[in-house]
């Protein structure tokens, strides 16, 4: 299970952040800032921006450190939420001026080999093998919202579909996944 | 509004850690979870469904000058958020959960001859009761139950310590029926900053020699006020 050991040691640092050990932060920095700099930059596309996001959400783990609960869920999936929060609210307060044909996005943004890498641990295999019963264009929906952090009307534009076609695709998607991962 | 209709609200969870909603319906649901469990629960379970989406994202060296501007940030902010765990609390931790064998001990330890710098820490639960009494002793560690309670049925309590500046914990055993433990010296080096925990782990311990289930004490070593 290559995919605990990060977790459990996340789950340390946080514990640590949270009773004041001197340097667990910085350690848990360390660790972490790639993979959540990673998940920033792939929502903002702009280095500058995913700064700012990873500077805000450090500031709100070691503020919530101590809410954290290992038995509701894995720290790294704790950490991710909060890094994808702190993007989020930038690019909207920007006013999501990302265009959904930003050639930083390339032609395919996420690839369909890109879920390969789903497989290490069992709960991914598992939500991959539940995305892949989804239509095609319906996953490209749900993976440009959350990897890429696009709106109903930028996936919209991207898919060439109607917008309210694409609310409910993407809503009726979600609960698919829902019942096929209960 | 939040809607109260489960179903409407476990879609709203749903689009919020997707991150299609607006800004202002962002900001709704974001005010509401602190005070609204229905909601924190399907957004939790939601950000478990979905969370090893986020590593799609290929890992990126952040900017080198990042941890220094969130350093100065830190700095500024008006107040700690987080209290360190000094002696001063560990004896308020004490007399909140003080109980006969507490108070033995604690006689026991104010007796006691300081010839060696003593270092100690309870082990708090994650609502911050105290659980453990871990106290280093002739280079290595006692335990004692302050509040034993019964572990849950069909799997073990391990021990964990992690010096400070290592990046693994190091496996002292599992934890008796009887709740006493003592970790011989040499199996590992108590140190000030040094984190002790115990975990919730399979029958026999962490098969993969590092802790893999959640954690259910946890506490920092510390000189004993005095020594």
């Amino acid at each position: 299970m290559p995919d605990t050991q990060p977790a459990a040691d996340a789950a340390l640092l946080i514990r640590g952040i949270a009773l004041g050990e001197a340097g667990a932060l910085r350690r848990l920095y360390d660790a972490q800032a790639g993979r959540l700099f990673g998940i920033a930059l792939a929502i903002l596309r702009d280095r500058d921006a995913a700064a700012d996001a990873l500077h805000d959400a450090v500031l709100k783990i070691a503020a919530r450190a101590g809410q954290f609960e290992p038995t509701r869920g894995e720290a790294t999936a704790w950490l991710a939420a909060i890094i994808r929060n702190a993007s989020l609210d930038l690019a909207r307060a920007r006013g999501r001026e990302i265009l959904s044909d930003d050639p930083a996005l390339g032609d395919s943004p996420v690839p369909a080999e890109a879920l390969e890498r789903l497989a290490a641990a069992q709960q991914s295999s598992r939500l991959r093998d539940c995305l892949a019963t989804l239509e095609a264009r319906n996953r490209e929906g749900i993976l440009l919202a959350f990897v890429h952090g696009l709106s109903h009307a930028q996936i919209a534009a991207r898919l060439e579909m109607p917008l309210g076609t694409v609310k409910a695709w993407i809503r009726r998607g979600l609960m698919r996944l829902k019942g096929c991962l209960a | 509004m939040i809607p109260s209709d489960p179903e409407v609200l476990d879609a709203l969870a749903a689009e919020h850690v997707l991150g299609t909603l607006d800004a202002r319906e962002a900001g709704e649901v974001a005010r509401a979870l602190p005070t609204n469990p229905a909601l924190r629960d399907a957004v939790a379970a939601w950000e478990r469904r979905l969370a090893p989406l986020a590593d799609l994202a290929p890992p990126e060296p952040p900017p080198p000058g990042l941890w220094g501007r969130i350093e100065d940030s830190l700095a500024a902010r008006p107040e700690a958020p987080v209290v360190p765990l000094r002696p001063s609390r560990f004896w308020q931790a004490w007399a909140g959960g003080s109980t006969a064998i507490a108070a033995g001990l604690a006689a026991f330890l104010l007796l006691r001859p300081a010839e060696e710098p003593r270092m100690m820490t309870v082990l708090l639960t994650s609502s911050d009761q105290p659980a453990w009494l871990v106290e280093a002793e002739g280079g290595g560690l006692r335990l004692a139950s302050l509040n034993p309670r019964p572990v849950e049925q069909g799997r073990a309590q391990q021990l964990w310590a992690l010096p400070p500046g290592a990046t693994a914990p190091i496996s002292l055993g599992l934890i008796p029926a009887n709740g006493q433990v003592s970790v011989a010296p040499g199996r590992v080096r108590p140190e000030p900053g040094m984190l002790i925990e115990i975990t919730l782990e399979p029958p026999g311990g962490s098969p993969t020699g590092r802790p893999t289930g959640p954690i259910l004490f946890i506490g920092r070593l510390a000189p004993a006020r005095g020594s």
